[in-house]
């Protein structure tokens, strides 16, 4: 049998009198709006400067116009720019509102809108300089590169900027193996660096004096400031803070292992917190490698101290996760994090329901440790293609007999087709994802996998009624 | 939600965008009155120099000044010495930060005086840059006698249009 009941616990569901995570979820469904807000704002912002400047005067002339065009995508790119930078500066604001991983899907979906504002921008005021001049907008381009202080910096951010988005489109980037990407990914700062001096110099908006200069001082400051904070100095802080140390390897099933480390201070680690951290080990070799991994087991405490032990659980999925497996105990480790939302902080109802899949369970198995729900009102749902495939099974068959909560093992071939999460046999016997868990449309739906395997879950609880702020799913696959 | 965000994003960002809009409609109105009194001033100092006259064409802040330069002065004929007194104006030479011509004062072979009839003046920048060049470059070529004097820095554009104008204003003089 494939598909099978492994524990029920019946008993009606008590249901609280007042939702305790409604007003949690209510106001992170605020605060996501509210940045949504703010990112827009700030490229009307933008362009706003300069219509406050009397930009739109330019439009008087034709060559007027396409310099007017031409500031005006070049304002709304720069601003896109340090939205994309903020983004990926993992400021708590936006990682506790819409997740770490959402957070990157936005950055990737601004890519290519703020590389077409930067090339039009450089399209059009060669071309509006040129006609007012009587140049041919690549001559104007050599006039500006010889003559303009500042513009020589300008074209080769341009250039810059080109090199970091076509290397992460998807078809490129799959040709080329992360390091390489990330390197790439690097010379970000370099464009943007380069990009920022004619903005001051050669741009009359921003000319020593006006108000407009200081506002765009402020925001590329701040956006330098949190990435400075967020990325370097909060993770250094973090390293030493904490003092994580491998103390053990334990090898779960064949090809994935568990890691155990101990460190200081990891109270602060528990909590209603994402459990996402990217950690370095370091060890000769492997120490430049980050290793995007959910804990997959709430922080254990020794004593009051705040010594205690976190665990993570791996999959050898690439040549750096291969270097896991060997790792020696007493091996040093660097943290960034926690970040995410797959943790109680995301929860918008008293039910639960979690659905994992291979080595996607483990996040899993942390979530349903402590997460609080009554007796009877979480569902746990693993897919694997065999019970093997269920790493830390029995653990979670064990939390679940604790808490009341209810356990399905799905094993079996995949199926193609719209319920392609389920095994065969089970789409075979008309099961749906209510035929697991009859409550889903009024519960919280945790689902961690594979990318393509997590979007058939998505759009099954999407039909069976389960709203957007419902749904909590770790993407793990970058 | 996400309706409510859309919504309150669109309306956010009109918002500020009428407010910028509004500010920018009072600065565009005062910059059109600046820009008529000095048209109407370099008018009445240059009767000779006709406004736009010497529209410039070919590669800019070259010395090639193929405009009309016009002289004012007293001396009539082209080929007279160039001992003669008086005020003799440059051509017109076109920048992408707007035009700038200029106009000498010759005593005695000496030039003693230059006046910029037009600065760049595309924008508040270019305004700025050209209030600080033009008495830099002014004092340098009193001093040079010629056009043959150091462009100023950060003002590459105005200080080559400057001196493009004034090497025309220098032959209408035959200096």
């Amino acid at each position: 049998m494939n598909s099978s009941l492994q524990m029920v616990v019946p008993g009606a569901a008590r249901s609280t009198p007042v939702e305790r995570f409604r007003g949690q979820a209510r106001s992170r469904l605020f605060r996501a709006d509210l940045l949504t807000v703010l990112a827009w704002s700030s490229v009307a912002a933008a362009i706003a400067l300069w219509l406050a400047d009397g930009g739109a005067t330019g439009f008087s002339t034709l060559a007027g116009s396409f310099t007017a065009l031409g500031i005006v995508a070049g304002l709304a790119g720069m601003d896109l720019v340090l939205l994309m930078l903020l983004l990926v500066a993992r400021l708590p604001l936006i990682d506790g509102a819409v997740g770490h991983d959402r957070a990157l899907e936005f950055h990737r979906k601004l890519g290519k809108p703020s590389l077409y504002l930067l090339l039009a921008h450089g399209i059009l005021i060669a071309a509006g300089y040129g006609m007012a001049e009587g140049l041919d907008p690549v001559s104007e381009l050599v006039s500006l590169w010889v003559l303009v202080p500042d513009m020589w910096l300008a074209i080769v951010s341009i250039g810059l900027f080109i090199a970091v988005v076509v290397t992460s489109l998807v078809a490129v980037r799959r040709r080329f193996p992360y390091e390489f990407w990330y390197a790439v990914h690097l010379l970000t700062y370099a464009a943007v660096l380069t990009a920022i001096p004619h903005q001051f110099s050669t741009g009359a908006l921003f000319a020593e004096g006006t108000w407009q200069r200081w506002y765009w001082i402020a925001i590329c400051i701040a956006t330098g400031a949190a990435l400075a904070h967020y990325r370097v100095l909060e993770p250094i802080v973090a390293t030493v803070r904490h003092q994580l140390k491998v103390s053990r390897v334990v090898t779960e099933a064949p090809g994935v292992v568990s890691i155990e480390l101990t460190g200081r201070h990891l109270d602060e680690l528990a909590g209603n917190g994402g459990r996402f951290f990217i950690w370095r080990f370091l060890s000769p070799g492997a120490w430049w490698h980050p290793h995007p991994f959910s804990l997959s087991a709430e922080p254990v405490l020794f004593d009051s101290s705040g010594r205690g032990r976190l665990r993570i659980t791996v999959r050898n999925l690439g040549r750096g996760s291969a270097q896991l497996a060997r790792l020696k105990s007493g091996t040093s480790v660097a943290i960034e994090g926690p970040y995410g939302l797959f943790s109680t902080a995301a929860r918008s109802r008293d039910q639960v329901v979690m659905i994992g899949a291979g080595i996607g369970i483990t996040p899993i198995r942390a979530l349903l440790e402590r997460t609080p729900f009554e007796p009877g009102n979480a569902t746990v749902i693993l897919r694997g293609h065999s019970e093997a495939e269920l790493y830390l099974g029995a653990e979670i068959l064990e939390l679940c007999r604790r808490r009341g909560a209810t356990l399905f093992h799905l094993t079996g071939p995949r199926t193609t087709g719209k319920q392609g999460w389920m095994p065969e046999s089970a789409v075979r016997s008309g099961h749906r994802l209510a035929s697991y868990a009859p409550h889903v449309a009024g519960a919280d739906v945790y689902i961690c996998g594979p990318t393509v395997w997590a979007r058939s879950v998505i759009s099954e609880a999407r039909s069976a009624g389960v709203r957007e702020e419902q749904l909590h799913n770790e993407r793990f696959d970058w | 939600m996400r309706l409510r965000a859309a919504v309150s994003a669109a309306l956010a960002s009109a918002g500020i965008l009428l407010v910028g809009w509004q500010s920018g409609a009072h600065v565009a109105n005062t910059g059109s009155t600046a820009a008529t009194t000095s048209a109407t001033t370099s008018n009445g100092t240059t009767s000779g120099a006709a406004a736009g006259g010497g529209t410039k064409s070919g590669s800019s802040g070259s010395s090639s000044s193929s405009g009309s330069s016009s002289s004012t002065g007293s001396s009539g004929s082209a080929g007279a010495a160039a001992q003669a007194a008086g005020t003799y104006a440059g051509s017109v030479v076109q920048t992408r930060f707007g035009a700038v011509q200029v106009q000498i004062t010759v005593k005695a072979g000496a030039i003693t005086d230059v006046t910029a009839l037009q600065l760049t003046d595309e924008d508040r920048k270019s305004v700025q840059i050209s209030n600080r060049a033009a008495p830099l470059l002014r004092a340098e070529v009193i001093k040079a006698q010629s056009a043959q004097v150091q462009t100023i820095g950060g003002a590459t554009v105005t200080s080559d249009a400057y001196l493009s104008s004034l090497q025309g204003a220098l032959d209408a003089a035959n200096l």
